[in-house]
């Protein structure tokens, strides 16, 4: 139901191999009769007859004195512009970039053209992973990286190759890169074509719909368990055990991408009253001070011991065994830095089970260069105000943020303020009218380096207060 | 001063080329979607010439004086066709028959074709007509015959416009990041002018004393390749990519705006000068100087088509409204034929008279 008439248009990335082409004919087959034009790469090969097929081979211009987060994609600029001397509108159009291709120029192409600004329209950026290998091309290079950060969609392909758990941990490690993008489980990318066409990246109605998770607050520590203890002495063991030891806490992470430095973790042992939400969020918070506080070294062998002092464990390859000595009987929560294996034993050696845990989102992903910082906030935004912060932090914070993109309420306005960016440029449309919904922001920045406080507290400063 | 409209027809599609034919005869129109129809100058459909499969880019007939061919009647020019298929097409405007295809750069669109201006060298007293056919990033020139003469170094980035010197010893190539002077007979690089931006529109003064980009960041830049000097003029709304000098050289119209602007180029130029603004209600999308005489055609994206003299501010006949905004105005060599193309595949030949 959106007016703008512009020409929709997908872009398709991912690794050579992971599923674009399949997922660009199946595209094709599903809009037969409608009349899309595809961009493509060297490497592709529509398997659709009756399309029009241009070949794309990756031009780049610095727009503005070779400032990288100014670079467009020459060749998209010419062939998009031939496109449009047609008597009739096409219907989409469809590119489909090369697996080490930067989506940073392909997206700033549609921003920087008044031309092509006027008359196409960035529907979404969909990026193909295989799931088995992507973990792996993390760490070739900058590439894949990039690709799920500008992802409005992603799809996590060949899933039948991989684990449930596996899977689960992968999702979860994408979607903290990049919150704002909804990711999709498909094999051999068989999914409904709407969840991948005129999605509308930066619409209104999905836009609003973003995934909530990202506004779950973030923790200096990742898993907190509760354990039920009389006065004694017990042995916390960090690290894989041997076989047979299943009843512990292990780690939800794959151990592949722990983060930080692997011979330390911090930790704190505070009492808790009960295992009501109430007590629970009250030591969750003490927890905060505790670990923002100084820490304390403590070596193997050396005590752990139960209060608000942050402890940080001196461990060898990742493994340590610590006493415990508990002075009083009662229920102890242990908050750990890192999703780690973490066992505690009784002075019998039998293995005491917690009896509640939970675990984090960790405010620094240090695992990841990428992350997503989101901010919902009701109430309504000054205009200028948020102009002046957004044009000064793309300005300055530009290289380092891949997209942004947001729905704003703003005091002069009773429409939805739909905002987008990509690196320095950046768009912004007022769409449906808020009507009797409650006025309120949504705002998600996805990039490298990003600083979570300085953001929230400068998108804060612009609302009216 | 009269304006009156002498014939109209419709093409399949966009209009993406105009192209009278040296005599004036006949009026090649290509469709973006390829096909292309020569036309008297009465109107009458003479032939429909298949074009180039996946869409024409770009015309051009060769030129009216050819020293070698005395077998070649003037009244049969050949027309020349560039397109989506990497290929140039020597047509015969008689026939409608192909008579020699060329294929240019692999996988490369062939957009920019100029043919050598026809002007007798002074020394040999003949010139073979050559034409320039840009292909991706590539320049080659061809001979009548279809047969690639020389193929230049690839430039750096595509090729975005052409414009041979007027007396035919040099032609400019523009690209992103600058412009190439190539020396038509020894074929090496005169000059290199950079430019940090694309260069979708490049002229010559018809005295060859100017050099004329119309840029991406909306900007015209000025060369004066004799005097080693330069003049960049900022400030448009959109990237220009209309340029048209008057004969006098005195007089370049710029689009690039609602205005069309008019820069005095005598003297030292355009810089301080405050420009004739011409007015539109929309974004001017073409600006034609007739070739011998002083008006100016201007066309607007509110489909509005307007005639001027660069000296006085308001139009100088009622305005021409098509059903459309105009992709392309051609005058005819006499002057006296103003041919219009329509987005929407109309074209349009008005009789300037008085």
């Amino acid at each position: 139901m959106s007016a703008d008439q512009r020409i929709p248009v997908t872009v398709l990335t991912g690794f050579l191999g992971a599923g674009k082409t399949t997922l660009l004919n199946r595209i094709l087959t599903g809009q037969h009769g409608r009349k899309i034009a595809v961009i493509e790469n060297e490497f592709g090969e529509v398997g659709v007859d009756n399309q029009l097929v241009i070949q794309a081979d990756e031009e780049i211009f610095a727009m503005n004195n070779g400032c990288l987060c100014c670079t467009v994609r020459g060749d998209l600029l010419r062939i998009l512009g031939r496109l449009l001397k047609r008597k009739d509108r096409l219907d989409g159009v469809l590119i489909e970039t090369t697996g080490l291709a930067n989506p940073g120029p392909v997206a700033q192409t549609f921003f920087s053209d008044p031309e092509i600004r006027d008359a196409y329209r960035l529907d979404s950026i969909v990026t193909v992973v295989d799931a088995r290998h992507v973990a792996q091309h993390f760490d070739d290079g900058r590439e894949t990286k990039e690709q799920i950060a500008f992802a409005d969609v992603i799809l996590l392909n060949k899933t039948d190759l991989m684990g449930a758990a596996d899977l689960d941990r992968l999702e979860t490690r994408l979607h903290r890169m990049n919150t704002a993008a909804r990711i999709h489980r498909t094999r051999n990318c068989d999914l409904p074509l709407d969840r991948v066409l005129d999605v509308g990246g930066f619409n209104l109605s999905r836009a609003t719909d973003l995934d909530p998770r990202f506004l779950e607050p973030e923790y200096p520590f990742e898993w907190a368990g509760v354990y039920e203890l009389a006065a004694g002495t017990y042995q916390l063991c960090i690290g894989h055990h041997s076989a047979g030891q299943q009843n512990g806490h292990e780690s939800g992470e794959d151990a592949h991408h722990h983060h930080g430095d692997e011979d330390e973790l911090d930790v704190a042992l505070l009492p808790v009253k009960s295992l009501d939400a109430i007590d629970l969020a009250a030591a969750r918070d003490l927890a905060v001070q505790v670990f923002s506080d100084w820490e304390k070294r403590v070596k193997p062998g050396e005590a752990v011991t139960p209060g608000a002092t942050l402890q940080r464990l001196q461990l060898a390859d990742g493994h340590g065994d610590f006493p415990v000595t508990i002075p009083a009987t009662g229920r102890y929560m242990l908050f750990t830095a890192h999703d780690v294996p973490t066992h505690l034993h009784a002075a019998d050696q039998s293995l005491v089970r917690y009896v509640h845990d939970q675990t984090y989102r960790h405010e620094h992903s240090h695992d990841e260069e990428v992350s997503s910082v989101g901010i919902t906030l009701p109430g309504e935004l000054d205009a200028k105000r948020l102009n002046d912060w957004i044009g000064g932090l793309l300005a300055k914070k530009g290289q380092d943020i891949f997209r942004c993109k947001g729905v704003l309420a703003v005091r002069s306005s009773d429409k939805r303020l739909v905002f987008q960016g990509v690196h320095m440029t950046f768009d912004a449309k007022f769409d449906q009218p808020w009507g009797g919904a409650p006025r309120t922001n949504i705002f998600v920045f996805i990039g490298r380096n990003l600083n979570r406080e300085e953001l929230i507290n400068g998108f804060k400063a612009c609302m009216v207060s | 001063m009269n304006l009156t409209k002498t014939w109209v027809a419709q093409l399949d599609d966009y209009v993406i080329d105009l192209a009278w034919s040296p005599a004036g005869r006949v009026l090649a129109s290509a469709s973006a979607a390829g096909p292309v129809t020569l036309f008297d100058a009465q109107g009458a459909r003479l032939h429909t010439l298949p074009g180039h499969a996946d869409g024409t880019n770009a015309l051009a007939w060769t030129p009216g004086v050819i020293a070698d061919s005395g077998d070649r009647k003037p009244d049969s020019p050949i027309l020349t066709s560039g397109g989506q298929d990497g290929r140039v097409r020597f047509w015969d405007a008689n026939t409608g028959r192909q008579t020699v295809e060329t294929e240019m750069a692999p996988a490369a669109w062939v957009e920019h074709l100029a043919w050598r201006p026809a002007a007798i060298d002074p020394v040999s007293g003949i010139r073979n007509p050559l034409l320039a056919a840009a292909a991706g990033r590539r320049l080659s020139f061809l001979s009548t015959d279809g047969s690639i003469a020389h193929t230049f170094t690839d430039a750096p980035k595509t090729l975005s416009a052409l414009a041979w010197h007027p007396r035919g010893g040099a032609i400019a190539v523009a690209y992103f990041g600058g412009v190439c002077l190539w020396d038509a007979d020894d074929f090496h690089a005169r000059r290199e002018y950079a430019y940090g931006s694309a260069i979708p529109a490049l002229v010559w003064s018809p005295d060859g004393r100017w050099l004329v980009a119309g840029a991406q960041d909306n900007a015209v830049h000025l060369w004066l390749p004799e005097e080693d000097q330069e003049f960049h003029m900022s400030g448009y709304e959109t990237k220009v990519r209309e340029l048209s000098f008057s004969h006098d050289s005195r007089w370049l119209a710029t689009g690039g705006a609602r205005d069309a602007c008019v820069w005095d180029c005598s003297g030292t130029g355009p810089e301080g000068r405050e420009p004739l603004a011409l007015p539109h209600a929309d974004r001017v999308c073409a600006v034609a100087f007739q070739h011998s005489h002083g008006l100016l055609a201007t066309a607007a994206n509110d489909n509005e088509v307007e005639l001027w003299s660069p000296t006085r501010q308001q139009p100088l006949v009622a305005t021409v409204r098509l059903t459309a905004p105009a992709s392309k105005l051609a005058w005819s060599p006499d002057d006296t034929l103003l041919a219009v193309g329509s987005q929407k595949g109309g074209v349009l030949v008005l009789k300037v008279e008085g």
